[in-house]
């Protein structure tokens, strides 16, 4: 009996010693429903993190835990958020797919002392409402603004803008249409879709009437960008010579193949390329691709997860393993790093991901395999979003 | 004149796609009086049973068309003998239930199976690309479409009103247990047109697909759109259903060339004013 | 046995009453035990709560009244953007008046959603509901201005309740504040479905043409059995707003609206406990599964539902309740 209460009173005593030393991650994401590849890309970006760095900071051994919101859905999400918190002591939330989500989340930081870093949600406004949210993904403005330019460079007078008619596609349409008309150019017409359509033929039909040299489009990744890619060429479109541009967000590397050939020449400016040409890339890729399973489903929210997890480390390294959420968010504050997807640094100021931005064509390799080729780069943009809400 | 016939060509090849895929919808539900929600989850099987043999076999588009009907079929089999049987007759609730779960277990395990990405039937050469049909170019796949859709439509209607399998058919939903007192074996009956309404959605699936990609949430995404054609129809009329897609098809097309803004609205005010008018579906029979 | 004789004895009617004392004591005995077994699931308790409410509503109309819906979720969106609009634009945040402005949003909402549907039969029903829950959804995409789009409305920041007890990060205002609305709905509901207007209902179920030949009319009853419907879909919705202090488009989805038909079907159409097991027994298995594996929880999700199908084809309440009864006869 006495050696049973001994071995009890040891284990007890054991775990409480581990659980000082753990520190919990909580992860929220689509990983099931129509956005699954997109959390599925956020554990493939963590994996990758903890395969290269271990799951050691300093003493400490970091534990993730997931938690599956499928489609926005900001009060489950929220409510999963302070499950997290109360329930498993998580000192950090991280992930986001979807803008309302995190919204939900942000007014539980304070009180919870956690601090909460974005890996996707694009809304240029979440960093806004709680000063200890950091953002290691890409804003839509961020993304789109930098198109305009090359839509100018490129000699484009007048351009038409399609977008899905939600929050993300009127952020691009203003991001595109305020940096384009600023250069001179002219939108002759918004196209506002709504997220269900299917058949795009008759906005093709549209843009061909419209006489604009270029059309700028943005549609949330997945299944309605294929038939979009496709409609774009089947409507003769693409041999009247109308460009096709668009945020990388078309474009992203898991849904190419499904595109093929149709999506060849699509030039589109965006955060990161899998085929971006650096050793810190490559080794992001290969650890990345083993953590997928299948390489041909790894996208861009991984790498956002992958730097996610960086700053988390630096957070973890700077308290010393201790919760203290405003000092985690202070330690990153101005932080400059070598990305997989070039050099990068969190802006002191609004705590959203300083980085270059690039003009990518859709090209196809040597081996079959199509890619975005880097063709030119945008050094050092912040988020022009925040200034233009001002 | 020219946008106006245009967007006429468009309205035809939506519609008769959404024919393609919802008709078999619609012999389940009106003929065989079963709320089958799980209809996108057998076109989505067949979508990828295509996939996987035209792309990773490498066998021709219409053999590959073939395998898919043939393989859905022997999947649902199966089902239809230990799930569908149980829910004949039941209360539409009961089987909205029933079906909602093996639509869940059909996404997850293609999830599981498959990965999430978007799968593509690649097409044969002499579907690939636009063709010019004088006034503006069409893509050759959606000629394609609109063919199957009236060959479908024509086959059926011979099937159901003039052999003596739709006699049977159309007894044995009317009054099973006087169709088997005459010697229908209504359980055969019942499998059989439980084949047919799959092999059809598998056939929509493999032939939408450059409209409505393959992917997991497939099963789930398009299900609504199914449900509205088929009801706005009239279940079980295979004139209805045509046009309902035909008509529903021309509204939607209209509407996102005219108002893309307002798209969503145009479309389900147009179903609800085309209720209003039939609240029995256009071509619904009273029970 | 002298005590079943006793009880056969009181009639019928007493009975009743009888029996809803202790259903409602049994709610008030869960709800306790939720509240200190699970004090660190208050928040998906809550969340529970305000679907409790939305299932509910969507029983009286279709388990009372037969019609079959799948845009319920119109109902409780509708009362979820009154209460959350009120609080971010208008500065009403007295979380009291909130759910009372959700109710009447609720109930409006069940008005235009009851005159459309009940135009159709059968199937024609069912789309007729999916189109009303398709335009509320794309209105309030199309009205960001207030609604904050897709992007959800935030900025609800609700008062203490009754000035005293403000809402805290482990839930607990919430939750108690959730409770004591569902306990005051359920017991004016199960007067509600007792009085002659519920019984009314009911009666329209079995056959509309014999009540319209009583001189009864079956439409007028069944747009304010909708309105009543809209009342509780609209507490649930703004409950849920002042709780989660945000609103989302979901709320108006048509996801929301077959989800909370599912958890219905799955408790037992037709009665009101039914409708809280439902809730209960799917948001607890899909935490649970979910969190054990968040990739590829939905396969076990739909095996379960099959299985009930099957294994249980009155629901879980429906079966349960032929159980007992069947005990009881056995018994005698």
């Amino acid at each position: 009996m006495k050696k049973l209460i001994l071995a009890v009173a040891a284990s007890i005593l054991m775990s409480a010693s581990a659980y000082a030393e753990v520190i919990k991650i909580g992860v929220v994401g689509p990983f099931s429903g129509p956005f699954a590849i997109q959390g599925k890309n956020f554990k493939a970006g963590i994996d990758a993190y903890i395969a290269t760095h271990g799951d050691k900071v300093g003493e400490n051994t970091i534990e993730i835990l997931y938690r599956d919101v499928p489609q926005a859905d900001p009060a489950q999400a929220k409510a999963l958020a302070q499950e997290l918190v109360v329930k498993e002591g998580v000192q950090y939330l991280a992930g986001f797919y979807f803008t309302p989500d995190a919204m939900a989340v942000t007014p539980l930081l304070k009180q919870a002392n956690v601090p909460m870093v974005i890996m996707n949600a694009a809304t240029s406004a979440i960093v806004t409402k709680s000063p200890l949210v950091v953002r290691t993904s890409f804003t839509t403005w961020q993304t789109s603004a930098p198109m305009a330019k090359i839509a100018r460079e490129r000699g484009v007078e007048k351009a038409i803008t399609v977008v899905s008619d939600y929050g993300p596609g009127v952020d691009a349409e203003n991001a595109f249409k305020t940096t384009f008309e600023k250069e001179g150019g002219k939108v002759v017409e918004s196209i506002r879709m709504p997220l269900s359509t299917n058949d795009f033929s008759p906005v093709m039909q549209r843009v061909r009437n419209s006489g604009a040299q270029a059309v700028f489009a943005f549609l949330p990744s997945g299944p309605t960008t294929l038939g979009f890619v496709k409609a774009y060429n089947e409507n003769g479109l693409k041999q009247a010579g109308i460009q096709f541009l668009a945020p990388g967000d078309l474009t992203q590397e898991s849904d190419l193949p499904a595109i093929g050939d149709a999506g060849l020449g699509i030039l589109t400016t965006f955060h990161y390329s899998l085929a971006h040409n650096s050793p810190e890339n490559k080794a992001f890729v290969a650890a990345a691709q083993k953590a997928i399973g299948n390489p041909a489903e790894l996208s861009f929210p991984s790498v956002g997860a992958y730097d996610g997890m960086y700053v988390i480390s630096k957070m973890i390294e700077a308290t010393g393993g201790k919760q203290d959420a405003q000092k985690a968010v202070d330690a990153v504050k101005g932080l400059t790093w070598e990305s997989p997807r070039g050099p990068v640094s969190i802006d002191p100021e609004t705590r959203h991901i300083t980085q270059n931005i690039y003009l990518r064509e859709v090209s196809k390799g040597a081996d079959g395999v199509y890619f975005n080729k880097e063709i030119k780069t945008f050094e050092k943009q912040p988020d022009p979003g925040l200034a233009a809400a001002k | 004149m020219q946008t106006f016939f245009s967007i006429g060509v468009d309205a035809l090849a939506y519609g008769m796609i959404l024919f393609v895929i919802s008709i078999g919808l619609s012999v389940t539900m009106g003929l065989m009086r079963v709320i089958n929600l799980a209809h996108g989850a057998f076109a989505m099987i067949g979508g990828y049973i295509a996939s996987y043999a035209a792309r990773d076999l490498g066998l021709g588009y219409g053999l590959a068309i073939v395998i898919a009907v043939l393989g859905t079929i022997i999947i649902a089999v199966p089902l239809e003998r230990f799930l569908y049987r149980r829910i004949y007759g039941a209360p539409e609730l009961t089987q909205v239930l029933m079906t909602i779960g093996i639509t869940f277990c059909v996404i997850g395990l293609a999830n599981y199976v498959f990965g999430p990405t978007l799968k593509t039937i690649p097409l044969p050469a002499g579907l690939q690309g636009p063709v010019d049909i004088g006034f503006r170019t069409i893509a050759a796949h959606k000629l394609f479409a609109i063919g199957c859709g009236v060959v479908v439509a024509l086959g059926l209607w011979y099937l159901i009103e003039r052999t003596s399998f739709g006699v049977k058919l159309r007894a044995s939903v009317d009054n099973t247990a006087m169709a088997a007192a005459l010697g229908v074996r209504t359980k055969i009956v019942y499998a059989a047109s439980f084949a047919l309404a799959v092999g059809l959605a598998a056939f929509g699936g493999v032939i939408g697909a450059e409209l409505l990609p393959v992917e997991p949430y497939y099963a789930l995404r398009y299900m609504v759109t199914f449900l509205v054609v088929v009801s706005v129809g009239g279940a079980g009329s295979i004139p209805g259903a045509l046009i309902a897609c035909l008509l529903l098809g021309a509204i939607d097309t209209t509407g996102r060339y005219l108002v893309p803004e307002y798209g969503e609205f145009f479309f389900y005010l147009a179903v609800i004013a085309i209720v209003w008018v039939f609240p029995r579906g256009l071509m619904g029979r009273a029970k | 046995m002298s005590a079943g004789v006793s009880v056969t004895a009181i009639p019928a009617q007493t009975r009743g009453w009888q029996r809803d004392l202790i259903g409602i004591s049994v709610i008030l005995i869960a709800a306790l035990a939720g509240y200190f077994l699970f004090p660190n699931n208050l928040a998906l308790l809550t969340r529970m709560i305000a679907i409790m409410l939305l299932v509910l509503s969507l029983d009286l109309v279709t388990g009372y009244c037969g019609v079959a819906t799948l845009g319920h979720a119109a109902l409780f969106g509708s009362g979820a953007y009154a209460a959350g609009i009120a609080a971010a634009h208008f500065g009403i945040t007295e979380p009291i008046t909130m759910i009372a402005i959700g109710a009447i949003g609720g109930a409006l909402a069940g008005l235009i959603s009851g005159v459309v549907i009940l135009r159709g039969h059968g199937l024609a029903q069912l789309v007729l509901s999916i189109a009303i829950i398709h335009l509320f959804h794309e209105a309030a995409n199309k009205a960001s201005e207030y609604t904050g789009g897709s992007d959800g409305l935030s900025g609800i920041s609700p008062d203490p309740i009754l000035g005293v007890f403000e809402f805290d990060l482990w839930g607990r205002t919430a939750y108690v504040f959730g409770i004591v609305l569902l306990l005051l709905v359920f017991i004016l509901l199960r007067i509600l479905v007792r009085s002659p207007f519920g019984m009314l209902c009911r009666g329209i179920r079995q056959d509309p043409v014999r009540v319209s030949a009583m001189g009864a009319s079956v439409k007028l009853t069944l747009i304010k059995m909708y309105a009543i419907s809209g009342l509780v879909a609209g507490v649930g919705g703004a409950f849920n707003a002042v709780s989660t202090q945000v609103v989302g488009l979901d709320s108006l989805s048509f996801t929301n609206s077959a989800e909370a038909l599912v958890m219905l079907v799955l408790g037992g159409v037709g009665s009101l406990y039914g409708a809280l097991i439902g809730t209960i027994a799917f948001i607890w298995i899909e935490d649970l599964v979910s969190a054990a594996n968040p990739f590829h929880w939905l396969t076990i999700v739909g095996a379960l539902l099959i299985a009930v199908v099957l294994f249980a084809p009155k629901g879980l309440y429906g079966t349960a309740a032929t159980f007992v009864e069947r005990y009881r006869r056995g018994a005698k």
